[in-house]
Formats: structure tokens, C-alpha cells, sequence
């Protein structure tokens, strides 16, 4: 009596979740109107619907951005300049997205795949665009460019390089220009008696002497893996011969049996005992503070990193060099480690006509001179130097200039499997726990899955 | 509702396991069992079990076991007058969001400058990398958890507690059972149900852990502190291989389902 009581109320409620939860339902498809004002105001997605209507109406043409620098001042720079095109351009109206880093990688895989694709958003250069390029989402820029010389010549050609296939699409504009650079602290040199190093040995000596002065040579903070794979990215370059490397890096045809990777490991384990202690517990900010507040000799850090620096310690007087020579490598030691970050078009938008005038104003030299005056990031539009006295940006941009080749960032330029592997395994190398050429036996592995799991998929 | 917000993405996700495909791809290709294969064969499996099962007992033996305890505590004679404070006490870091616990804790653990370091070398005790040491990285967030969610636990028996008639505790009181055996033949039995519940929770949670991981080391060092939940959350989103994250969501259901069974079918609830 009792259980067939609770049955029925049991059946009730039951039956009572059902028909409320499908009034819900109801009541939302039969909704008269929604508040689109409240949509844009509030920085959500506009629908793919209302951009087909505006497109064919000719009303004013909402282009979805998306970026990766929401840290300050680079975002109110770019939401700046995106207002003030606005204001240019009343029929163009920007819808705004940002994410850091880490979160953007994973946020733009999601949404370059769905209707609400950003008809521009940021891109690294290398395999992590080409998975897009493979799938046919991004927009090919070279008749843009073939129809627009003048655009061509107002932009530096080698950096243009990075954001070409081998087939020769151009498929992004850089957006700030980047490389990696030993950044040493000058008192620190001068009160120690110290030359800049040009081969590795000398770096070593160096290293040894700021050991023995009591100051951490190297600052280093390798808790986000990524952090190592800019010094493992470097040593590839000078110790595995070019032709070799680029084969190893396209994810159909990596092997990594060449024994420049074992020794490009040897090499960094050879740093290691002049690093920050325990360096897979600092986080990489973390690292580039120690070196600002001048407790360390030596970081290895990006271009981009100058403005940061300044920020935490305006008074710090420090100087720059390319990764020292190690005689007898096999590599290519005229690499400079970097290359320029941009933006691409999605090949969905409805308005690549637009996407495209608007990146020759943004990525052009009139902003760009802003830009690097404002932010300390240059981009890839020609004289954008004009004005500005900070020596120690001019002299990283020099670099950058006069070099002979950029290499890749190694964490972009490989597969994502592959890279995950690197990545970790050199975690492991960093902690003393595995040795080079047990690095290389995973990383082997890992390459010769990913030759069979590149495309497959894919729509091609 | 049910059907279509639960069944049907789980079902959706089991069919998935068996394809390769990607969140920006429109194509899938059908690959069998390989995803499986591959899931089960790699280095990184046994780790993320071993984790898993670690946090599990760990978080049985503390969150459960000394949040039982400390909930005893708080409803026995002992914390008549600062009842409220205590539960309170307790309870306040299960408030706290486990991204900003998770940082808070990246600077305690932090080897150079952090709080644990600092205070060792005033000792003049040997320091250690803690969350940057592949041995003590997945203790180092365990013990995290255990700071955080304790009080939860400890809070949901302080309910079960509550709803004991007092009358079974004087009438035990008057027979002359102590405190020690009032908890055990009168407070567990009689809260049985809810601490089930909390075990239930406490496992499920340990299985589908996540967020902890993903805001201290996001698995590292190398592979140390990798887990099932931020393993599927990679394959997904960093690796573009949805096929591998069904797997291991497929892995997590299967071990959840099957150890709340074996749970239910041992402290045999809803019999009484």
C-alpha cells in the first residue's frame, strides 16, 4: 500500500518535471523577440542570420575580432584603434573577443570550426595555423596582395615570409614582430668584469664566474613547459642541419633520429646548473622578475618582453645578444629563434573585401609607428621607427633586421602530439629524471603516430 | 529532459570514442576500436590511474574519514559554545573558487620565494620544489583538496548528525555508553545514508578531476601530475583529437558507475 502510494507520487513528479520543463521549452521558441540591443551591448555573439541579413541589405557590416593580448595596455591599444576605424567607417562595426595565451589555443580551435567564426583573429605561424589551412578556413591573402603591390612593398619581406606555405599562400599579416635574445643585466657584466659571450663555451664561463660571485646566472621559470622549448627550439636549429630539421617538423614526415636532437639536449642539460634552482617550480613571469629586480646575470627572453621589463624596473640598464656559436654544430647557427605574430581571415567571412582593408590600416605603418611608441611591439609595416629614441627596442629591432633567417617557435611548429611530448619530456630532462636519448625515444614515438593521425579526420 | 540532457550525450560520446575527428573539421573517419587501443597502450595511462586512485583514497581517508571525525567533534558536548564558528571555519575554503585556490597555492608551493620555502629556511630546513618536483607534485595538490573540501564533507555529516533524534543519544547517555561508542552504535549507523553520499561524492569527484590540476601544474612535471579529467580536457581542445577525449570520458563513466554500484551494493542503502 504504501510503495504503490510512493509509486504514484513518484510518477507524478516525474510526469510534473516533464510538462514544465517542456513549457520551458515552448515558451522559448515561441518567443515574440529577442533584445538584440542587449546582445551587442553586452559584447555577446551576433548570429549568423542577422550578419547574412546586414550583408545583403547593405546595413552596417558587424566583423567579429578576436585577439590574445587582453592585458594592459596592449588591449585598450587595440580596442582603440578598432573604435577609431569604426569612427572612419560607420558601416563597420567590430564585435570584440579576447583570451590569454593558453586559453585562446584552445578557444579558437573550438570556434574557428563552428558559424560564429571571427572574421579576423589571431594566429601563431606554423602548424597550428596549418591545421586550419588543411581544413580550408583560412582566407588565401595573395591576390589581395598580387592586386595591391604597394601594400606588398610597405611591409618587411622577411617577416611576410613567415606567413607564406611553401606553396606560397600568404595567409596572415604579422601583428608584432618577435625573437629570442639572451638579455644580460650591464651592472651586473661591469662589476663582474664580464664580456658579452659569443660562443657557447664562453657562456659557460660566464655562467661559471656569476655562480661563483654568488648570482644566479640564468633566470628561469620552466613550470609552463613552453618555456624550455624556446632554448630546445634554438639548440635544434644550430645542431641538426636544416634540411633534416624541416622534415622532422612537418607532422607527415618527422622521424627525429638525426643525433643533433640528442646533442641540442646535452647542450641545455649544460645549462641547467646555472639556472634559477628548480626551475619546473617558477613560473616563466616569475623568472623574468628575478632578472627586472636584478637578481639574476642572464634571461633568455622574447623581444616582446622589453615594455615588461621596463615596467618592473625602469631603471635597469641592460644589453642584448643572439644565442652564442657552438662550434662544430652541424645547425645553422645564422637562425634567429622567433617569428612574427599576426593575424589571418577566416575564409567564411562575409566580408573578406572589408577584413582585408581593415588589416592594411591596422598592421600598417601608420599604426605600427603608434604602436611601437605606445606598447614597445613593432610590426611588420616598414619605418615604423621614425621617432622613437628607447635604445634598447631600436636594438632588438636591429636584430631582427639584419638577421639571415628566423626559425619557428618550436612549441607552434610541430604537431600538437609531437610538441605535447617535447614538451613534457623535456620537463622530465629538466628535472633530472630522464636522459636525452630517452627524450628523443618518446619524442620518436610520438612522430611516427602523428604522420598517421595528420589528416586523418579531415575533410581532405 | 532527462533523456535528451543526460542519455543521449553520453550515448552520442560512446559513438565518438570510435571516430578520429576534430572540433574545426566537418569530416570524421571511423577508426574502430584504435582510439581505445591507443588510450589503453599509452605511457601516460598508468599515471593518470595511479593519480587518480591516490586522490580517491587519500580524499576517503581525510575528507570522509577526518571530516566525519571533526563533524562528531562539532555536534558533541566538546564544541557546545563556538559550535557556529568552528562549522564555519571549516566550511569557508569550500567557498573559495579552486582557480583562485589553486593560484593562492602556486605561491605558498612556490620554491624560491613561496610561503612553505620561506619558512623551512628559517628553520634552516632543506626546502624542496614541491609542485616542480615530479614525486611530490600530485601530493602537493592533493593536500590542496583536502584543505579545501574537508569542511564540505564535514558540514553535510554535521546535517545527518542534526537529524538524529536526541533521544536515542540520551537513552544511550543513560545506559552509559561513552562518546566513542555513542559515534560508533548510534551517530555512523543512524547517518549511514549521508555518509554513503559523501563517499559517493568524494570518489565521483576524484575521478573527474580537473580544475585543481589544470591551475597548479597542468599535469607536469613531464606527465607527473596528470589525471584522467585534464587528460580528456587536452586530447580535446589541445590536440584537436575529440575521438581520444570520448575515450577517456567513456573510461571515467564506466569506473564511476562501477565503483558507486560496488558502494551501494556493500553498505547495502535503502534496505532499511
Amino acid at each position: 500500500m504504501k510503495k504503490s502510494y510512493l509509486r504514484r507520487a513518484l510518477v507524478f513528479i516525474l510526469a510534473g518535471t516533464m510538462a514544465l520543463s517542456l513549457m520551458g521549452c515552448g515558451g522559448e521558441k515561441e518567443s515574440p523577440s529577442r533584445d538584440t540591443s542587449k546582445e551587442a551591448t553586452s559584447g555577446e555573439k551576433t548570429s549568423n542570420e542577422e550578419t547574412k541579413k546586414e550583408a545583403t541589405t547593405g546595413e552596417q557590416k558587424v566583423i567579429k575580432f578576436m585577439h590574445r593580448f587582453p592585458d594592459e595596455p596592449y588591449n585598450s591599444f587595440i580596442e582603440g584603434k578598432l573604435h577609431e576605424y569604426e569612427a572612419s567607417h560607420p558601416d563597420i562595426k567590430f564585435k570584440i573577443t579576447s583570451a590569454q595565451n593558453q586559453e585562446y589555443k584552445e578557444k579558437i580551435k573550438v570556434v574557428v570550426g563552428g558559424e560564429d567564426t571571427p572574421d579576423i583573429f589571431f594566429s601563431w605561424v606554423g602548424d597550428f595555423t596549418y591545421r586550419f589551412i588543411r581544413e580550408n578556413l583560412i582566407l588565401d591573402l595573395t591576390p589581395y596582395f598580387e592586386a595591391d603591390p604597394e601594400w606588398k612593398d610597405s611591409l618587411i619581406e622577411s617577416q611576410m615570409k613567415q606567413y607564406t606555405t611553401e606553396d606560397g599562400m600568404i595567409y596572415g599579416v604579422p601583428f608584432r614582430l618577435d625573437c629570442k635574445l639572451f638579455f644580460y643585466n650591464a651592472d651586473i657584466f661591469e662589476q663582474n668584469d664580464l664580456k658579452v659571450p659569443t660562443t657557447f663555451d664562453e657562456l659557460i664561463d660566464v655562467c661559471e664566474k656569476l655562480k661563483a660571485a654568488g648570482i644566479t646566472p640564468i633566470s628561469f621559470g620552466n613550470m609552463e613547459p613552453w618555456s624550455a622549448s624556446h632554448y630546445i627550439g634554438t639548440l635544434n636549429q644550430i645542431c641538426v642541419p636544416d634540411d633534416v630539421r624541416e622534415k622532422d617538423y612537418k607532422p607527415t614526415s618527422g622521424e627525429f633520429t638525426h643525433p643533433g636532437y640528442v646533442e641540442a639536449l646535452e647542450y641545455y642539460q649544460k645549462l641547467l646548473p646555472y639556472m634559477t634552482e628548480n626551475p619546473n617550480g617558477v613560473k616563466p613571469d616569475m623568472g623574468r622578475t628575478t632578472f627586472a629586480m636584478g637578481n639574476a646575470g642572464m634571461y633568455y627572453a622574447e623581444l616582446i618582453e622589453i615594455p615588461y621589463i621596463k615596467m618592473e624596473n625602469p631603471d635597469m640598464k641592460f644589453g642584448m645578444f643572439k644565442f652564442p656559436e657552438i662550434v662544430g654544430a652541424e645547425g645553422n647557427q645564422d637562425i634567429l629563434t622567433g617569428v612574427p605574430e599576426g593575424f589571418v581571415v577566416s575564409s567564411k567571412t562575409k566580408y573578406p573585401d572589408e577584413c582585408v582593408e581593415f588589416l592594411k590600416w591596422f598592421l600598417g605603418k601608420e599604426v605600427g609607428t603608434e604602436q611601437c611608441q605606445e606598447i614597445g611591439w613593432f610590426n611588420a609595416a616598414k619605418g615604423t621607427t621614425e621617432g622613437l629614441t628607447d635604445q634598447a627596442l631600436l636594438d632588438g629591432y636591429n636584430v631582427i633586421m639584419e638577421s639571415k633567417a628566423m626559425g619557428a617557435w618550436l612549441d607552434n611548429a610541430l604537431y600538437s602530439t609531437v610538441v605535447d611530448e617535447y614538451l613534457t619530456a623535456v620537463s622530465d630532462l629538466t628535472n633530472g629524471d630522464i636522459t636525452p636519448k630517452k627524450v628523443m625515444a618518446r619524442i620518436q614515438k610520438k612522430a611516427v603516430e602523428a604522420q598517421t593521425l595528420v589528416g586523418a579526420g579531415s575533410t581532405k | 529532459m532527462v533523456l535528451v540532457f543526460v542519455y543521449i550525450p553520453v550515448i552520442f560520446n560512446f559513438v565518438y570514442s570510435f571516430f578520429r575527428l576534430s572540433s574545426y573539421s566537418a569530416g570524421k573517419t571511423f577508426v574502430g576500436f584504435d582510439n581505445y587501443r591507443r588510450f589503453f597502450s599509452d605511457d601516460i595511462f598508468p599515471i593518470m590511474l595511479k593519480n587518480n586512485f591516490l586522490y580517491c583514497i587519500i580524499s576517503l581517508i581525510v575528507q570522509v574519514g577526518f571530516g566525519t571525525i571533526v563533524a562528531l567533534l562539532l555536534e558533541s558536548k566538546l564544541a557546545v559554545k563556538f559550535k557556529n564558528v568552528y562549522r564555519n571555519i571549516y566550511y569557508l575554503p569550500a567557498l573559495i573558487s579552486i582557480t583562485a585556490v589553486g593560484l593562492m597555492f602556486t605561491f605558498i608551493y612556490e620554491p624560491n620565494m613561496g610561503f612553505i620555502n620561506s619558512v623551512l629556511k628559517v628553520f634552516d630546513l632543506p626546502t624542496r620544489s614541491w609542485l616542480g618536483d615530479s614525486k611530490l607534485a600530485i601530493y602537493c595538490i592533493i593536500a590542496m583538496s583536502q584543505w579545501q573540501f574537508t569542511g564540505y564533507i564535514t558540514l553535510l555529516m554535521v546535517v545527518a548528525f542534526q537529524n538524529i533524534s536526541t533521544d536515542y543519544i540520551e537513552a544511550a547517555e543513560i545506559d552509559g555508553a561513552g562518546p566513542i561508542r555513542r559515534a560508533l552504535n548510534i551517530q555512523l549507523p543512524l547517518a549511514k545514508e549521508q555518509l554513503l553520499v559523501c563517499i559517493i561524492i568524494t570518489v565521483i569527484g576524484a575521478f573527474k578531476l580537473y580544475t585543481e590540476v589544470y591551475a597548479t601544474t597542468s599535469g607536469g612535471p613531464g606527465n607527473s601530475s596528470q589525471v584522467l579529467g585534464l587528460y580528456l580536457y587536452q586530447q580535446a581542445f589541445l590536440h584537436d583529437d575529440l575521438g581520444m577525449a570520448a575515450v577517456a570520458g567513456v573510461f571515467i563513466f564506466a569506473i564511476t558507475v562501477v565503483l558507486s554500484i560496488i558502494q551501494i551494493k556493500i553498505t547495502g542503502s535503502g534496505k532499511d
